[in-house]
């Protein structure tokens, strides 16, 4: 999604040429992955972890970061989840950036009369332990309006949640509101009218089984028009995505199953 | 950009290995070690160049063996640039 956008991928890491070229040809990866063998380039970019001791096979690695970078070398955008376990997925980085979501994407519509909604994941696959990107948009019906956040008590700000335990974090943020003055109440209040997206992003657990992995999920919203205010709803919704299998290395199968067969390495 | 050593690297080695030992037999991981590991790994973490500035210059051969530079990777709408820990573990 993201070469349809013009912007190619690329990795790097400590590894050797060589290695790089069987785990390309292993995993059939078609994207370049650069090796940074003295991780000259990994302190070039002051990103270099320092936690390591000499003696760990982790030496050398980097800070898990990514960049979008313009053609020119500059930053757009960078990205950095504080568990390399967790990573951002090329649709969540389309999303943000481009707004692309694919032909496959799993999407549900909600409608109220006033609103339809229409969340969704810009692609259906993931892997456990990833940062995913949601889209939830918005029409609201002509004459009506649905509220911003900082709403007084007694109105329910729009918002859209995932629910359960398999999500470990999640922020969900809209554009900014429009300020509604109501003089009849005395009140001014931050509203949204017509069509507008909002763009969110949720961390899943690790691990989680490979397949089809169910999110419910709520929406919650208050509709009103200049002459009616509904009270607060809450929509349930549930959304499946497709869990990938994890890569896992030969040296942590090997180890994996040495320990399951009963000897512990000292 | 930090360029000092820290002194606990043995305290963190500890906390890795031991989150590392748990992983590789299969057995589950505490959350108290889990967030040992996590300090371990993440203190003091750096995130290099911010939005607006430039990145370094970079040469490096990819699977490939060819050498790659922004100017051969880059699309049109440029590239990103994932920093990873290891293809080999």
């Amino acid at each position: 999604m993201l070469e349809k956008n013009g912007v190619h991928i690329a990795a790097i890491s400590y590894d050797s040429p060589e290695i790089l070229a069987a785990f390309a040809q292993k995993h059939a990866i078609e994207f370049p992955l650069l090796s940074d063998k003295a991780s000259e380039t990994i302190r070039a970019f002051g990103i270099f972890n320092f936690n390591m001791a000499p003696d760990l096979r982790s030496y050398g690695v980097p800070h898990p970061v990514e960049f979008l970078v313009g053609p020119d070398g500059t930053v757009v955008k960078k990205y950095f989840v504080p568990n390399y376990q967790h990573r951002v997925t090329g649709s969540a980085v389309a999303l943000h950036e481009f707004g692309t979501i694919s032909s496959d994407a799993p999407v549900v519509a909600l409608e109220s009369g006033a609103l339809t909604v229409q969340i969704g994941f810009p692609s259906p696959k993931a892997f456990a332990g990833q940062e995913v990107g949601f889209f939830a948009r918005f029409i609201v019906k002509d004459g009506w309006h649905i509220y911003g956040s900082s709403v007084p008590a007694n109105y329910a700000a729009t918002s859209v949640t995932f629910d359960g335990p398999d999500v470990v974090s999640q922020r969900f943020e809209l554009p900014t509101a429009e300020m509604l003055n109501l003089p009849a109440l005395g009140e001014t209040l931050p509203v949204y009218s017509g069509s507008f997206q909002g763009i969110g992003s949720l961390v899943l657990k690790h691990p989680l089984p490979e397949g089809k992995l169910v999110l419910p999920g709520h929406l919650r919203f208050q509709q009103c028009s200049n002459t009616v205010c509904e009270p607060p709803q809450t929509f349930p919704f549930e959304l499946a995505l497709n869990l990938e299998p994890f890569v896992v290395s030969e040296r942590d199968l090997a180890r994996t199953s040495k320990s399951q067969a009963g000897r512990q390495r000292p | 950009m930090r360029n000092n050593i820290p002194h606990d690297l043995a305290e963190k080695a500890a906390a890795m290995r031991e989150f590392g030992r748990l992983r590789a037999a299969g057995l589950p991981v505490p959350a108290e070690v889990r967030a040992r590991h996590l300090w371990a790994t993440n203190d003091g973490y750096a995130t290099g160049p911010d939005p607006g500035e430039r990145i370094p210059d970079f040469a490096l051969p990819d699977q490939f063996g060819i050498i790659r530079t922004l100017n051969n990777l880059a699309g049109s709408n440029g590239l990103l640039l994932v920093f990873h820990r290891s293809a080999d573990w």
